[in-house]
């Protein structure tokens, strides 16, 4: 895929979200489903790579980047992630407390909430490559628990699951 | 902004905190409050406060947003260049090599096990991520609302085959018209 078409896919993407995994559903659509150069596995361990590490969640981007063009795709991912950035500077001088009001606030609490939902329906095709025994049914939902209701860090789950799963297979 | 604040000392802050922050974005916010307004005074409390909401409302991830609009409050354009550069350029680098690093490993049979039990957990991440979305907002008074949205949503896109930019802008317009208790003041 050419390098500047991957940065404008990914830039829509990030210029429609608003944290670091709500650009998910965009990119899956685009990349996975519309122009079939990425797969569900191959964006799952993106998702991983970009936790594994410090920095935002957006950092996936870069790894999906990679994966589709390599090193060039991971710039084109990097410069996607950080583009929208600098819009907050603008807002900054000009716009400053009038996005407190009541209709913008209410607008993009409602594109959080229906980006949690689009989440939510991107994990489905994700779990029916990466859920494929009754161990890893365990170890998604005990990551689940931990990172809703404790303060671990995702690191440490990912190494757990990591361990379980290499664990698993030493048994196997 | 704060005259005469070297370029060379906001950088050094901004690549320590924001590379060796693990947690994602909220973290990494807490700790930059720390830093800038608690620790050295070269933000107030204000400034702090309206970056880090519009951080919240400007597109894309929102930590790099806060830092831009930070270093921009402290150093102009200049500032708000080097933090996004220093906070990105390093975890980028290190993203390529796990990336690198996984596919790499993936024809070893032992890496594979581990490799699995990461891409489970993967989807109890993306799980997660979409109920802290959700969590804050389910609270007394607006459950039909916080249900309906990301319902609303998950059904278009799996359902009907939405388009999520069409979903989105659609959620858009319904909030703007169907607001929680207290959107209204």
């Amino acid at each position: 895929m050419n390098v500047l078409l991957l940065y404008l896919l990914l830039l829509k993407a990030t210029l429609t979200s608003f944290s670091g995994l709500t650009s998910l559903p965009m990119v899956r659509n685009d990349l996975v489903v519309r122009y079939r150069v990425l797969t569900d596995r191959e964006l799952n361990t993106a998702l991983v790579a970009g936790h594994t590490g410090p920095g935002p969640y957006g950092l996936y981007l870069v790894s999906v980047g990679y994966f589709v063009a390599g090193i060039p795709g991971a710039v084109a991912g990097w410069l996607a992630l950080v583009t929208p950035a600098f819009l907050i500077i603008p807002m900054l001088r000009y716009l400053g407390r009038r996005a407190e009001q009541p209709g913008v606030r209410s607008s993009i609490q409602a594109v959080t909430l229906a980006a949690a939902g689009l989440i939510i329906s991107s994990t489905v095709p994700l779990a029916r490559d990466a859920i494929t025994s009754l161990l890893a049914v365990a170890v998604a939902l005990g990551s689940f628990l931990l990172l809703t209701a404790t303060r671990l860090d995702t690191l440490w789950v990912i190494a757990g699951a990591a361990g379980v799963g290499l664990i698993a297979s030493v048994l196997h | 902004m704060t005259p005469f604040l070297p370029l060379g000392r906001l950088a050094l802050v901004f690549l320590r905190i924001g590379n060796l922050t693990l947690g994602g974005g909220n973290p990494t916010m807490a700790a930059m409050e720390r830093e800038l307004v608690e620790h050295r005074g070269w933000l107030s409390a204000e400034q702090y406060g309206l970056a880090y909401a519009l951080a919240r409302l400007t597109p894309g991830t929102n930590v790099l947003a806060f830092c831009a609009g930070a270093a921009w409050y402290l150093r102009g354009w200049r500032g708000a260049l080097a933090a996004v550069l220093l906070v990105t350029v390093p975890c980028s680098v290190l993203t390529v090599w796990l990336t690198h690093a996984y596919e790499t490993l993936k024809a070893n049979p032992l890496a594979t096990g581990a490799i699995s039990g990461m891409l489970a957990a993967a989807v109890g991440m993306m799980a997660a991520a979409a109920w802290r979305l959700i969590r804050p907002h389910a609270r007394g008074g607006q459950w039909a609302r916080t249900l309906a949205l990301p319902a609303g949503a998950a059904i278009l896109s799996l359902g009907f085959a939405v388009p999520p930019i069409q979903a989105l802008a659609l959620a858009a317009l319904a909030g703007f018209f169907w607001r929680g208790p207290g959107e209204n003041r």
